[in-house]
Parts: structure tokens; sequence; C-alpha cells
């Protein structure tokens, strides 16, 4: 029961990500970390197909540091976000597909915006103010919809992201258990405990 | 088995593209441009999500049915199933035990099968799912690994190792391979184990266990784990979780291979005859309990009886 | 001596030099003078005109298009403005090269491409040409006047070698030397774009060896950033612009007469 939130703050992006790795019945592992530092104001949650979502992630950190190699300055996260999401696109269309669902949550150092994409692994993509990914997305958007505030200081984003992890802990048949939590600012990107 | 409960799982995208396509031939008033978009929340469309069953009378008769390789090949639906393999990394290395059963169906095909691959005197890699699957891509890979060691004048890491196989079973994906194994050594950074799978999946981790007696090794296994287990405890803990399994689970049994891999390269410690371990325990060795595993034995003498003071007395 | 490995574009000579590439940019230093001074707020480029005359028609760039006459001045990108020196038509293909490759960028990230990246594209190109088997290389350098949100305005440069570097001001094409020392004097590290567009003007009048500085002879063009939109605004200007430009500038150059009647 792979889950993943993410919602933005005041110049900020949070994301949290379950840490399962399940394998029919059987949690294989319980600390796996499914969120990339894709370059140093961007973040991206992965879950989908055991396999793909580990091999595309990696692909891609690869080519958006090869850019930051070659040019200095890293891709931008709405241009990182449109290059992900036709990689994507292209891979559906061809004879194995990855199966990949992604949030992409980054800080644009030169408007000073965090901004936040939801991409599906059929390539659609939307820039959000919040999203879910998995069963947790049936409860927290909702939730979400009531709850979140695109000026919410660090402290307020946290206690909406706890509200969602409490929700699906709740309600949710197979909860996912613990959640990692990673945060993109201005400074750059951080790991916070909840 | 694991058809089934992959239904209980978001992770399974074969089964949203499934809905996606049913969605696509059910709704025919759909646009051409709302087609694969849905608007950006694909499976919002429909409510939440259900988990599907087939529709019969009795779903896991229907499942075995359609599940049963052995009586038809040709099955849609394979099921991995006939073993127990298990590796844990502690302070004194890492501890690797497997079960020796081979089935067929409901016919064991051999009770003396190696299900630990030695790759080289630093590997081991275990053996679950297609046997033949394990055997040649993990002798492959010892392969592999020689030749690293020759170009680089270094033995290859472990997560290296794992990592050539993940990438190579990863580009088989979809094709049939089936292969469930544990990679497991000793390296620069100490003893390490990687779950390598042929979903492509590769995890870093200090227990794990593999195939259908899996769940009843765990059982044994999560309890009695300590990092901090002495060598004898260790190896105890190893054969002790195989039994189990091997007991509990008709595709695990006969014997039980047990290895202990440390700095300087693994350690072959013994085979056990699972019959004779729970009758009479692993017998002379280090960590034995002194008698057999068997449920019987271990609590005989002792009773659940509770009548009053008075009664017992007299 | 040079003769042996004149011929062939990817043959060093004994001295180590690449021939063909050293006659192409002394092509470009025949060619009509290309312009461009980076300003705090902007870029301005301006170029000089060679063919000329009175039976060119010229109505395409009177009204039609987004300015410009298409010889010297081209707009790569919404963001980059070209100025080429050199054969016009191996300009003609690298401006298609150049406005391809910026598309492919916006369909790949859905952004404007950086400048310097689309200077690289063009480079890259070039220095190919300089290599494999038997190929002539470009006989063109380029300006490329641009904005993006890494490094705000830019101005580069590039050979037909493949080189480019970026400058504050600078200068290709004919008498590019005068113009450069010219520019070095006057230049102002935070000029702005109303006193660059002075300044590339009286520049190129005193580098143009025409008598006359008007719209025949004279494509400008000037990138700035909209102050609603905060997006690049790449405006070349047409012919009538130019001379009303000039006119306000007081820089509508006399005729040989009336200069020397006046000193």
């Amino acid at each position: 029961m792979e889950t993943s939130f993410a919602i933005t703050g005041k110049g900020y992006v949070l994301m949290a990500a379950d840490t399962t790795a399940a394998r029919s019945i059987v949690k294989m592992k319980t600390d796996e970390d499914k969120i990339k530092t894709l370059s140093p104001h961007l973040l991206m949650a992965y879950s989908g197909e055991p396999g793909d979502t580990v091999q595309f992630a990696e692909y891609v950190e690869r080519n958006i540091r090869l850019y930051q190699i070659r040019n200095v300055y890293a891709l931008r996260p709405a241009a990182a976000a449109s290059w992900i999401r036709r990689s994507l696109a292209e891979s559906l269309r061809s004879r194995k597909p990855y199966s990949v669902n992604l949030l992409l949550g980054g800080y644009d150092t030169s408007s000073y915006n965090p901004q936040l994409f939801w991409i599906d692994y059929l390539g659609t993509m939307t820039e959000v103010p919040f999203a879910a990914h998995g069963y947790g997305a049936y409860f927290a958007l909702s939730l979400l919809d009531r709850y979140h505030d695109p000026s919410a200081s660090l402290e307020e984003g946290l206690d909406t992201l706890r509200r969602c992890i409490d929700e699906v802990s709740k309600r949710l048949v197979v909860t996912p258990g613990k959640y990692k939590v990673k945060i993109v600012d201005k400074d750059g990107v951080r790991e916070i405990e909840l | 088995m694991n058809t089934f409960l992959e239904r209980y799982s978001s992770t399974n995208a074969v089964s949203q593209l499934k809905r996606a396509q049913r969605l696509a031939e059910e709704e025919d008033e759909f646009t051409d441009s709302a087609w694969g978009s849905q608007a950006g929340y694909g499976q919002l469309m429909n409510g939440p999500p259900s988990f599907t069953v087939p529709n019969v009378p009795d779903p896991s008769s229907f499942l075995r049915l359609h599940t049963d390789d052995h009586a038809d090949p040709n099955c849609r639906i394979k099921i991995q199933h006939g073993t127990t393999t298990l590796a844990f990394r502690f302070q004194g290395g890492v501890i690797v035990a497997v079960d020796s059963r081979a089935t067929a169906g409901s016919y064991i095909a051999s009770g003396t099968v190696k299900k630990v691959i030695e790759i080289n005197p630093y590997l081991l890699g275990t053996m679950a799912g297609g046997a033949a699957d394990c055997q040649y891509w993990e002798t492959y890979l010892g392969m592999h690994c020689r030749l690293h060691e020759l170009r680089n004048r270094e033995r290859i890491s472990v997560s290296a190792a794992s990592k050539y196989l993940s990438n190579l079973v990863y580009s088989y994906k979809g094709m049939g391979l089936s292969m469930g194994t544990m990679i497991c050594g000793w390296d620069k950074t100490g003893p390490a184990i990687f779950y390598v799978d042929s979903d492509g999946t590769r995890l870093k981790g200090d227990l794990f266990s593999v195939g259908s007696g899996s769940t009843f090794a765990y059982g044994v296994l999560d309890q009695g784990y300590r990092w901090d287990l002495t060598d004898a405890e260790a190896q105890e803990l190893g054969r002790r979780s195989i039994y189990a399994a091997g007991h509990r689970d008709a595709f695990s049994g006969n014997t039980c291979n047990l290895y202990h891999v440390k700095e300087n390269g693994w350690e072959f410690i013994a085979n056990y005859d699972i019959s004779k371990l729970h009758y009479d325990g692993p017998g002379d060795v280090a960590g034995s309990p002194g008698h057999g595993y068997g449920y019987g034995i271990r609590v005989q003498g002792r009773s659940s009886a509770n009548p009053p003071e008075a009664t017992a007395a007299a | 001596m040079a003769r042996r490995y004149d011929s062939r574009t990817t043959i060093f000579s004994p001295e180590g030099r690449l021939y063909q590439i050293e006659y192409a940019m002394e092509a470009i230093s025949h060619a009509g003078t290309v312009l461009g001074v980076l300003a705090k707020d902007g870029v301005v480029l301006a170029a000089e005109k060679k063919v000329t005359g009175k039976l060119l028609d010229l109505s395409s760039a009177k009204d039609g298009g987004y300015g410009g006459s298409g010889e010297k001045i081209y707009l790569l990108n919404s963001n980059v403005i070209g100025g080429v020196a050199g054969l016009t038509a191996d300009a003609n293909s690298l401006v298609n090269y150049a406005r391809t490759a910026a598309q492919r960028h916006l369909l790949q990230y859905n952004e404007d491409i950086p400048v310097e990246l689309l200077a690289q594209r063009l480079c890259d190109m070039k220095q190919g040409y300089t290599q494999f088997g038997g190929l002539r290389p470009f006989g063109v350098s380029l300006l490329y006047a641009g904005y993006d949100p890494h490094y705000q305005f830019q101005l580069y440069h590039s050979d037909p070698s493949g080189n480019y570097s970026g400058w504050k001001a600078t200068c290709i094409g004919a008498n590019n030397g005068t113009a450069q020392s010219l520019l070095k004097q006057e230049y102002k590290d935070d000029i702005l774009v109303k006193d660059a567009i002075g300044l590339v003007l009286r520049t190129m009048s005193k580098t143009m060896d025409s008598t006359t500085l008007n719209s025949e002879k004279l494509e400008f063009a000037v990138l700035t950033l909209d102050p609603e939109t905060k997006r690049p605004n790449a405006k070349i200007y047409r012919p009538a612009e130019i001379d009303a430009l000039l006119l306000s500038e007081g820089l509508t150059k006399q005729d040989d007469d009336t200069e020397m009647k006046a000193t």
C-alpha cells in the first residue's frame, strides 16, 4: 500500500513517502527511502511497479545531474518536470513502459517559488498546491482541500502533513507504517523527523 | 497466491493499466481530448477502488485451478512455491540458511537440492523461484565477479555484484524469469545482504527471507533476531527458522543447509535433517537447545490445566 | 607551403593551423558589421546591411513578419535575437538550426532555451564542420542577444571554429577592431538600454563605410524585459522605426557635401 503526499507552503514543498518495500503480503523492508534528491532544490517521490521505480528514478537522477554538469546551473523545477513527464510519456508507447507514479517538488531559485507537480505513469502532469499518490490519496485529497494553506509556515505545514498521515493510519485497511519526510526550500533539501 | 495478493497492493501498475483500459472501453461518451489525461486524476474518476475478486462461488478454488502450473503448464498465473531461504546480518557476519526441497506441484521432485549458490569464496547467492534461472544467472554473475577482480585488482563489493544481477534480470523483465535471491557476502564495508528479484527489485537490508515458507521463517527469525547475537546463537536462529518453515510449509522441508559468512569468506556449517531437528534437535553443535525443536517436545510435561489449589494439593 | 593543407578543413598544417577556418574568419571580417551592447536592463543589437539598391524589394520588411529585413538580424527564439556576419546562405542554415534547437528545448523542457545553451548547440555543429570529412566550415559569426532566468541578459559571440564567448559589448564583421576599441572607451558597466542605443548607433555611424546612416543600410533590435509580465520582449525595428530612431538620436548622417560645408 504505497502512499506519498506532498504539500506546498510559504517558500517550501514538504514531501512524505512511506518506507515499506512489500512483496505480496510480506514487508521486505521498512526503512526504504523513496524520495530522491535530484538537484540542490529538487525532490522526487516515486512509487509503482517494483523494479521500474528505482530504475526510472536513477535514470532521471543521472540525466538531471548530467544537465547540471554540462550547464553549471541545474534545471528549474518546471523544466525538470517537463523533461521527466516527456520521458514517461515516451516510455508509455514503448515495448516495455515504466509504470511509475511521481511527485516532483522543487524550489525555483530564480523566481523564489516553491513548485509541486503531480505526474502519473501515463505521463499526465499537473502543477498543484498539494498532491498524493496511492490509496492514501483517497483520504488525503479531501482533507487537504479542507486544511491546506498555501501560505502556511513550516510548523503549520507539518501539522497538515501529520493530519494526512494520521487519517490514513486511521482509515486505510493496510496502513503503510513509517514515513520519511523531506523538505525543499531556499536553503535546499533536508530530511525532517515528524 | 501472489497475484491474488497483488490486488491488495497499490504498486501493481499492470492492474491499474487494465483498469484504465476497461474504463476506456466502457465509457464511450468520453471525448478524444479527455482520453489519456482523465483530467489529471486518472484513478479518481470512479470513486474509491475496490478489491476485485473472481465472481465465482469459491474464489480460492477458482484461483487454484488457474494457478496450478503443475496440472496445466500453460496456466496464465504461475506461482512461485516450494522454497524457504533466509539470510541475516549480525555482529559476527552473515548467516545463510535454506531448505532443500524441490516440488513439482504436489510431488516432491528432490529432497537434496543445493539452494545456496557459491558464487565465489566471498559471495553466496540463494535460490528461490526458478532453479535454472537462479543457478544459471548466479553462476554467470560469478564469472563477472571474477572478471571484475582481474580488471580492477580488487574484489567486487556485494553492492556492485547485486546491482549487476538486478540490472541483468531487469533487462529480461516480463519475459518469464523467476528469481528471488539474496546476494550475501563480506566486503570492505563489512557483512552485507542484498535482496534481488526478477521484478528488478533490489533492497539492502539486515534480514530477509524468500520463498513460500518465508512467512513462517520470518515468524521465528524476527522474534529471535538481535545485532549482537553470538555466532552460536545466530547459527541456531538460522537453523531454527528453516526448521519452522520446513515444518509448517508443505513445499519446504527435507534438510537445512547452513552457511556462515565471515571476514575471510564463507564457511559451510552443516546439513541438518529437518525431521531429525523436529524430534532430536541439531545434536551436539554450537547453540543447540539439546532437544528436538518440535512443539510437543518443547512443552513436554507442561500443562495449561488450572485446578483450584485444594484439588491440586490432593 | 600552405597550399598543400588548404583544401581540407580536417587537416592540420605543419605549423598546427587549420587554414580553412582562418580563411572563413577572414571572409567574415569583410562582411557587414554587427554590433552588440549588453545593458543593465536589456541588450542592443545593430547591423550594417550590404545588399542594398533601389530595385531591391523591401516591402516585406516594411510591414510583414516580425520586423527586420531578414539579412542580418533574426529572431532565434522569443528570448534570443541573433545577428549574423558572413555568408548569408550559411547563416540561413544556422538560423534555421538555432530555431529548431530552441523549439526542441521548448518541447523537452517547456521553457525558453537558456541563451548560452543555444550558443553551445550551434557551436557543437560549427565545431563538427571543422573536423569531419571533407566539409567546409560555416563562414558565419553570430552575436546572440538573449535573456534567461539563470543569468538574465546576455550577449554571446560565436565564430566558425565553434568557439564562443560572452561579452559586455562586441562587434563582428568589417572594421570590428575600430568598433571594439571605440566600445572599450565608451562602455560603462551600469549602462542602461536608452544610453546603449545611442552608443550602438554612434559606434555604427563611425565604423560604417557608407556615407549615410539610414534604414536602408541599418538593421536594429533591442531585447528588454516586459515590466508587466517579466518576460523577454524582443523588438526588431522596422525601416520606418529605424529612421525615426536615428532622427531622435540626431544621427541621420549627412551627405559628404553637406558635411564638408559644415566644417
